[in-house]
């Protein structure tokens, strides 16, 4: 549009000098619509074009060049681009910058995928119900694809107003973990229905019937359930465990579920279980972590139905060795498998990984029952050569011998390896186990989380442990090494190491280490190179083997 | 073993370029694809003397694309499936930020350019920085930093702050 006024307002042939001038200013006009510059100068810029000119021909560096190429001149799509990084609340305080900004911060594009649960969202506090309402139907309409929503938003206008204005709404997160009693819904007409993913997180004291009666009619497209307990939350004393919501009745509106996260979910049992795997021949991923009466008796009628189930994580419930030996693994499809801090048998193990067939991911952490025979089966029997990725932190039965074996034969295939928490692996170990590890991801070692007592004995020098990794690990994604800082032991060549590790590990998105000086000197180097937030204390990251599951994405832990 | 081809910028300053650099921009590749040039490195197909001719881009800010793209010629191609790092800022790595350390101008310069040639990787490295600009400041700021005037009327400014104050931290005063 520019460039147009430039020439209309010549006349004639443009000249060279123009020519410049106009398209290094037109290039705005690439589809965009643009707003012309206000009270232009066409003179000073010709004589800073031809300034441009002579500055280009002594090979000056840039400097001022394009004084004149100021925010504005950006297409809105790419101003949209560059908001699309920035949080909500930047994008809300850009919105007063002027009219133009508020234009494009309220662009609902921006606003397809909104928290407003304050702890998830970065939000201070939750926005008073009206303006929810407004916001939903004024910024962000038809593109709302994703909604988390807090206790005090949970009402029946809310409902009604997303479900007239936002058809594309597919993902819902509802949130009663702080309620203390739930809003009238005896006007709730209206729910959006074309949901894919609903997660509900449910409190301890509320009873969800009433509220879940009135939306049974509209829930029936979801294929990813999550419902996340309170386990978190635990209290000293046994209080009584209330069903708060009745899963059986639930299971039979939502015919379609491919996913379900029954994460933390105190009075789930297998009876549920049993009820869940009727009629749901399409579930792939179960997950019912953190489910403590879970006793494994529905595992059998499970795998028997849920064919097409592939993973199933069961960190710490109840699940019993012989049930766990019960069920038909032979005939599943089970490829994932999460078995942590569940008591299980060596024999148990030796049995049920002979028979499963193709185990690529494996978390059975905390479990006394894998041991040297345990490995050594799954070693013999060749299940070890399918495995991806396995987390075995804390598995103090095994030897240094054994993994050693065990990381010679199979490291090369490994995308994730967590071997935490077992004091007799030291520096010597992973300086000779790490070359192993050419595909490696994520990696993880050193003490466990719980701080145990027997302190390891010698010191580890962390130097050659960098070293190690960042010459024979391209691929690492995260790197975690625990170890506390009177343990480890650096120098003042330490530096040069983590340079090396920083420069040639350039997938690396996560490093973290105990709280101490080491850690600081690793932060420091990275925030240098302007690699922020990639190093972290032990303390507000714990990295797992998680994000190599298929479903990751599908689930939440929180 | 890869061939050149001849690039010119609107002011007619001409870049012989390796052709494994220049087909980090979309746009180029797509023209020598037209041509059939390109496929086994062969850049004579084209005719020795045929020059792409890249009217929206100077020949500084060229220069300092192809600078980049040098560097980044290796990079592996990102998928967009690893998106949890989507919205993240802190991702630049040290070359690149060292290379952004420039006046807004040419920055914007860059941003457009990289629009034009269809280059996702520079785009997005130069849009994080700016995103990176505006980052923790108040409206006022922002404004101070990219010369931008505010137009609205005092009713209208007091509007649109009381439509965004749910966003806001409640322990900053409002400026």
């Amino acid at each position: 549009m520019f460039s147009l006024a430039v020439e209309s307002m010549q006349g004639g042939r443009p000249s060279q000098n123009e020519e410049r001038r106009r398209s290094s200013y037109g290039v705005q006009g690439n589809g965009a619509v643009q707003d012309g510059p206000e009270g232009f100068d066409f003179g000073s810029r010709r004589r800073s074009t031809q300034l441009q000119h002579q500055i280009m021909q002594q090979q000056k560096p840039f400097r001022s060049m394009h004084s004149n190429t100021t925010i504005d001149k950006l297409p809105d799509k790419t101003l949209l681009h560059i908001l699309g990084f920035l949080e909500h609340k930047e994008i809300c305080r850009l919105a007063q910058v002027n009219r133009k900004w508020r234009q494009l911060a309220y662009d609902n594009r921006l606003w397809s995928s909104v928290s407003l649960r304050p702890e998830y969202g970065g939000l201070v506090a939750a926005p008073p119900p009206d303006t929810a309402v407004h916001l939903i139907a004024s910024r962000f309409g038809a593109q709302l694809k994703c909604i988390e929503l807090p206790i005090e938003l949970i009402t029946a206008q809310v409902f009604h107003e997303l479900a007239n204005k936002c058809p594309n709404l597919v993902h819902l997160v509802l949130d009663f973990s702080n309620a203390m009693q739930l809003h009238d819904f005896n006007d709730l007409n209206a729910f959006p229905s074309k949901l894919r993913t609903l997660n509900i997180c449910l409190s301890d004291v509320i009873f969800m019937e009433g509220f879940m009666r009135k939306i049974y009619n509209f829930i029936n497209s979801v294929e990813c359930l999550q419902l996340i307990g309170t386990y978190e939350k635990v209290s000293e004393e046994e209080e009584e465990v209330h069903e708060t919501v009745q899963i059986t009745k639930l299971k039979s509106h939502v015919p379609n579920l491919r996913v379900i996260n029954f994460f933390g979910v105190k009075f789930l049992d297998d009876n549920h279980i049993e009820a869940i795997s009727s009629n749901c021949v399409h579930l792939e991923c179960l997950c019912i972590k953190f489910c403590t009466k879970y006793t494994g008796t529905s595992l059998k009628t499970l795998l028997q139905r849920c064919r097409k189930l592939s993973c199933l994580l069961m960190e710490q419930t109840g699940i019993k060795s012989e049930h766990f030996q019960d069920a038909e693994w032979e005939k599943s499809r089970v490829s994932e498998l999460d078995i942590t801090s569940c008591e299980i048998t060596s024999a148990a193990l030796i049995d049920v990984l002979g028979r499963i067939k193709n185990l690529k991911w494996f978390c059975a952490g905390h479990v006394d029952g894998f041991d040297n025979q345990v490995l050594d089966s799954i070693m013999q029997s060749g299940l070890a050569k399918s495995l991806v990725a396995i987390d075995l932190q804390s598995c103090d039965n095994l030897t240094e011998e054994y993994l050693f074996k065990f990381l010679e034969a199979h490291g090369n295939q490994l995308l994730g390896l967590n071997l935490a928490g077992i004091p007799w692996l030291v520096e010597t170990f992973w300086t000779q186990s790490v070359p192993f590890l050419r595909k490696i991801k994520i990696l993880i070692m050193g003490t466990g989380k719980i701080v145990t007592i027997t302190r390891v004995s010698s010191k580890i020098h962390v130097d050659q442990i960098i070293d190690c990794v960042a010459v024979n690990c391209p691929q690492i994604e995260r790197l975690e090494i625990r170890w506390d800082p009177e343990t480890l032991r650096f120098s003042d060549k330490s530096s040069k190491f983590i340079d090396t590790l920083r420069v040639k590990a350039s997938k690396l998105r996560s490093l973290t280490l105990s709280d101490g000086e080491y850690f600081e000197l690793v932060k420091s180097n990275f925030e240098r190179a302007h690699r922020r937030a990639i190093v972290r204390t032990t303390v507000n990251c714990s990295t797992t083997i998680l994000p190599l599951l298929p479903y990751f994405k599908d689930l939440r832990f929180n | 073993m890869a061939g050149k081809v001849r690039l010119s910028s609107n002011d007619n300053e001409v870049f012989d370029v390796d052709l494994d650099v220049i087909k980090l921009s979309g746009t180029v590749k797509n023209m020598l694809d037209d041509l059939g040039v390109g496929e086994g490195g062969d850049a004579s197909a084209g005719g020795d003397d045929e020059i792409i001719p890249l009217p929206m881009v100077t020949g500084a800010i060229l220069k300092k694309v192809l600078v980049w793209a040098e560097f980044h010629k290796n990079d592996p191609v990102t998928r967009d499936s690893d998106d949890d790092t989507s919205k993240r800022t802190d991702d630049i790595g040290q070359w690149d930020s060292e290379f952004l350390k420039v006046d807004q101008g040419t920055l914007f310069e860059l941003i457009l350019a990289a629009n034009y040639l269809d280059m996702k990787g520079l785009l997005d490295v130069c849009c994080k920085t700016v995103a990176n600009m505006i980052k923790g400041k108040s409206p006022e700021e922002i404004r101070r930093t990219f010369n931008i005037r505010n137009d609205f009327t005092p009713e209208e400014e007091e509007a649109v702050r009381k439509e965004n104050e749910w966003c806001e931290d409640r322990d900053q005063t409002p400026r």
